[in-house]
């Protein structure tokens, strides 16, 4: 047996009052009188003749009308149609992402936003076939409840609902949402959100009824939106933490900033942020072992979520490169001052033996007899089974562009640099072109099952790079990207929503997940399977798995600039020149009888106490 | 008399008579002044002697003068008839004193007063008695002749007689206001002063009642009696009243609130019984069992002209 509104069961509450009131009911008392004449004349006098004159002090009587007119009131169902939603079909999208936290709205936004929700599924014309469907936007877009026009179910959904701690998804759940109305002229979506969505760009030519319900007023936050730890340059016993705090505050704030390792406190100090920017901090700090640094920002503002963040922090490992050449001075200089761990060997050949020795292997113009399995440096080779053929070349290839967002091409510029001969290949699919000339990329990043591959077009000798600034810089960062360790590294740092994957060496049937808010979890996991995976990562915060005897620990962060900036968007901008404005109508055929009902009990128990009073 | 009435006040009334405002019409002699010619020291008129008359009474010094016979009439006295219709029905048992007990010392009052002039006093007690069970035959005959020997009384020497029947006289049963007084008047051979003493409480009303003594040549004298609690009630909340006559109920939501309308519903009922019996001539007297007698009886009755 189900209850469409189990919430009336509240009204049993009144139960024991009604039994309360029969309690202080008083009987009639009877007596004997000489006479009740003298009563009767009273009773005649004071229930005078005139049939308007009766009502006149009898509050009693008026207040049974105000009762019986609220119960009918109630009985009627009444409902107000302010804007009433036409659509049959209503997708409800629920913003869960971390902006949703803040708590200038109250209790938070998330509430809020699901208050409303649970309101425009109050006001669902059932009875004219309207049906509904809640998607939830947190770390992925989740149809909590597929279309439907049970409102208990809809409520459920909504209440099911949890926000959590990752950055901003809409996009995903638009498109779902978007396939769900298409050719569906009568339906729509409705979107419950702070607006704080980068880009929506692809909806813009979408024909896309979309009715968004602006949440939040506020836009008091800082938060870290960046949080790293590098071996110290200076110092490579200690490691560096580079920490970046925005301010979104029209106003300039002083904040706490703490670290702390493995829960220790390490070093705390108080940053300037200036209004509406960014404010990197640089804090050394010494690490015996493998261990998680967390920073915390203690400042007052509306979202706590973007106050902390946690990083994975493993000692550095040596890096054993091998480079293959028949001498190339320049790249021998620059992988050698790469980095303080790096090992460099040089040889002639890649050969079977070499195999699993080195964690990186640099080809310069060199075609091996074995090709390596670990991560590569190709410069100016061309494996058949890397590119499409024909593989040809090009003289003089002028450099075009170059994606200097990359990290890759962190603080490289190929401005004045000059190639003599380059390959021509076509843009490969496992990788991304970062520097192109016009008839071809020159230089090529990306991942081959577990290998990563930086594929220069061009032999580096035949060119001005070398003697450019650019030339080791890029080495640098090609060491630093190519090294397992900084992927190993990367891996146990994910955004909030991210899945965790973690290849397994060994095969192990249990997983013990401890997430941060201590709770402990256990996962079967298959005997076959090479690889675990949790997505569970809604919250942030530091997550520990055993897996078997080995333990590992990542942490998920939101460290995002655009979910820190919690100012509510008046306007949702779908690429250039759509937009859609916030809407303050309220969604209506809201059903009023409980107030109705509830106001005729109180009119009742009123009625109740006056009747006692005047016979006290 | 033991407590009926105090001896200072019966004192006082000693010196007091009814003021009959008509004269006698009783065939008995008695003190009053009347229309009847007959013996007395009082000179009325003087008539031709016709055959038959006694000489006893002719006036020889004009019989002197002018050699007729004149014969000299003198007023006769005759007594003043005071008839007292008492109240003894069940409603007059309340109160505290009773309502009861309070028309008693009225009547016997009143009895003693008129004893006092050498005036008859007749008292009606109503309802009639009725007996209701073998138990109560004793009782029942035992206060139907304290009734018969109050239907007349005359003499002071009476008066002590008269105080201890009223003193053993019962209430109880219902009362029919208005045939009691009728009866009462057919009862009467001749008209005098009738006094009332009930709570004119009848839901049938009082009004044919008071109208036949009025019609009947009665000097009325009404003298209504209400007990504290009637006036006054001390009892609230959620009542269901039953009236000791007839038995009938009568619910009542009262509250402190409603005391004033109460009150000025006993008013309203009060006042119109006063204007009724203004406008017949009827001296009309509202008193509360709670208070004192003496007022009444020395203070009220005097100002009103009962008694002088």
């Amino acid at each position: 047996m189900n209850f469409l509104t189990p919430l009336a069961f509240w009204f049993a509450l009144t139960l024991p009052a009604v039994v309360v009131f029969y309690l202080l009911k008083r009987k009639r008392v009877t007596r004997v009188v000489a006479s009740t004449l003298l009563w009767q004349r009273f009773l005649a006098e004071t229930q005078a003749s005139a049939p308007l004159q009766r009502l006149r002090h009898n509050w009693l009587l008026l207040l049974q009308l105000l009762m019986l007119l609220l119960l009918v009131l109630a009985l009627a169902r009444p409902y107000f149609s302010g804007k009433s939603s036409d659509g049959k079909l209503q997708v409800v999208v629920l913003d869960a992402s971390a902006s949703m936290q803040s708590t200038d709205e109250s209790p938070s936004r998330f509430e809020k936003a699901r208050k409303e929700a649970i309101a425009l599924v109050n006001a669902l014309a059932t009875g004219k076939g309207g049906q509904m469907v809640v998607l939830v936007a947190g770390a992925n877009a989740e149809v909590r409840q597929s279309a439907t026009s049970e409102k208990a179910a809809l409520r459920r959904a909504l209440e099911g609902a949890r926000v959590t701690d990752s950055s901003t998804r809409l996009a995903e759940a638009l498109r779902v949402a978007e396939t769900l109305i298409r050719d569906r002229p009568d339906a729509e979506i409705h979107l419950f959100s702070d607006g704080a969505i980068p880009e929506l760009a692809e909806f813009e030519t979408r024909e896309m009824r979309l009715i968004y319900h602006k949440v939040g007023k506020g836009g008091r936050n800082a938060g870290i939106i960046a949080f790293d730890v590098k071996p110290n340059p200076e110092d490579p016993s200690k490691r560096a933490l580079f920490i970046s705090v925005a301010n979104h505050q029209p106003q300039s704030i002083d904040a706490r900033v703490e670290i702390a390792f493995e829960g220790q406190l390490v070093e705390t100090k108080t940053i300037t942020l200036a209004p509406t920017n960014t404010t990197p901090a640089v804090f050394i700090a010494s690490q015996a072992r493998d261990g998680v640094f967390t920073a915390k920002l203690i400042t007052e503002d509306d979202l706590k979520a973007d106050d902390q963040a946690s990083v994975v922090s493993l000692m550095p490992q040596p890096i054993r490169v091998l480079l293959v050449t028949r001498g190339n001075r320049f790249l021998e200089k620059a992988l050698a001052a790469a980095g303080p761990n790096v090992e460099l060997s040089t040889a002639a050949d890649h050969s079977a033996a070499d195999a699993g020795r080195h964690e990186l292997v640099v080809l310069d113009d060199v075609v091996p007899s074995e090709w390596p399995k670990g991560n590569l440096l190709a410069i100016n080779v061309a494996p058949t089974n890397w590119f499409e053929p024909p593989v040809g070349g090009i003289e003089a290839p002028p450099i075009v562009n170059w994606k200097n967002t990359h990290p890759l091409l962190r603080f490289v510029t190929f401005d004045n640099i000059q190639v003599a001969k380059a390959l021509q290949v076509k843009s490969p699919g496992w990788g991304v072109s970062l520097v192109d000339a016009p008839q071809s990329p020159l230089v090529v990043a990306g991942e081959m099952g577990r290998q990563r591959v930086i594929w220069i077009g061009f032999d580096t000798l035949e060119s001005t790079w070398p003697l450019r600034i650019s030339f080791p810089i890029f080495v640098a960062n090609a060491v630093d990207w190519l090294n397992p360790a900084t992927a190993k590294a990367e891996q146990f740092l994910i955004k909030a929503g991210d899945a965790f994957r973690l290849p397994l060496a060994s095969p192990v049937t249990e997983a013990v997940v401890t997430v941060p808010d201590g709770s402990v979890q256990k996962v079967p996991v298959g005997v076959e399977s090479t690889e675990f995976v949790w997505g569970d990562t809604g919250r942030q915060g530091v997550y520990r798995v055993q897996l078997g005897t080995n333990q590992v620990a990542f942490s998920a962060n939101l460290l995002d600039a655009a979910e820190s900036n919690i100012r509510p968007r008046e306007t949702l901008d779908l690429g250039r020149f759509t937009q859609v404005k916030a809407t303050t109508e309220r969604d209506a055929n809201l059903e009023w009888w409980r107030w109705f009902a509830l106001a005729g009990l109180g009119v009742m128990l009123g009625e109740w106490w006056w009747f006692h009073r005047r016979t006290a | 008399m033991a407590g009926i009435l105090t001896p200072q006040v019966l004192r006082r009334l000693e010196q007091f008579q009814l003021i009959a405002a008509r004269r006698a019409k009783s065939s008995a002699k008695g003190e009053r002044k009347s229309r009847a010619r007959g013996q007395s020291v009082e000179f009325a008129d003087y008539r031709n002697y016709v055959l038959g008359d006694d000489l006893r009474y002719l006036d020889w010094n004009l019989y002197g003068r002018l050699d007729r016979l004149f014969l000299k009439l003198y007023e006769e006295e005759r007594e003043l008839p005071v008839r007292i219709f008492l109240d003894a029905s069940e409603s007059m048992l309340f109160g505290s004193p009773s309502k009861f007990d309070f028309a008693r010392q009225v009547a016997a009052a009143i009895g003693y007063v008129a004893l006092c002039g050498f005036d008859r006093v007749s008292l009606h007690i109503f309802p009639e008695l009725q007996a209701t069970s073998d138990a109560e035959m004793l009782n029942f005959s035992q206060q139907m002749a304290i009734r018969g020997a109050l239907r007349s009384v005359r003499g002071k020497k009476s008066s002590l007689q008269y105080f201890a029947n009223l003193t053993a006289l019962k209430a109880g049963g219902a009362a029919d206001f208005n045939a009691s007084l009728k009866r009462g008047v057919l009862e009467s051979r001749q008209a005098g002063v009738a006094v009332v003493l009930s709570d004119f409480l009848d839901p049938a009303g009082y009004e044919p009642g008071l109208l036949a003594l009025v019609g009947r040549g009665f000097q009325v004298n009404a003298i209504q009696i209400l007990s504290p609690e009637e006036i006054n009630p001390g009892t609230f909340g959620d009542l269901r009243l039953v009236d000791s006559e007839s038995g009938a109920v009568q619910e009542v939501t009262f509250g402190k609130y409603r005391l004033a309308a109460y009150q000025q519903a006993v008013a309203n009922y009060v006042q119109r019984l006063r204007e009724f019996c203004k406008a017949r001539g009827v001296h009309f007297f509202s008193v509360n069992s709670g208070e004192s007698i003496e007022d009444l009886l020395l203070r009220q009755l005097r100002t009103a002209e009962m008694w002088g």
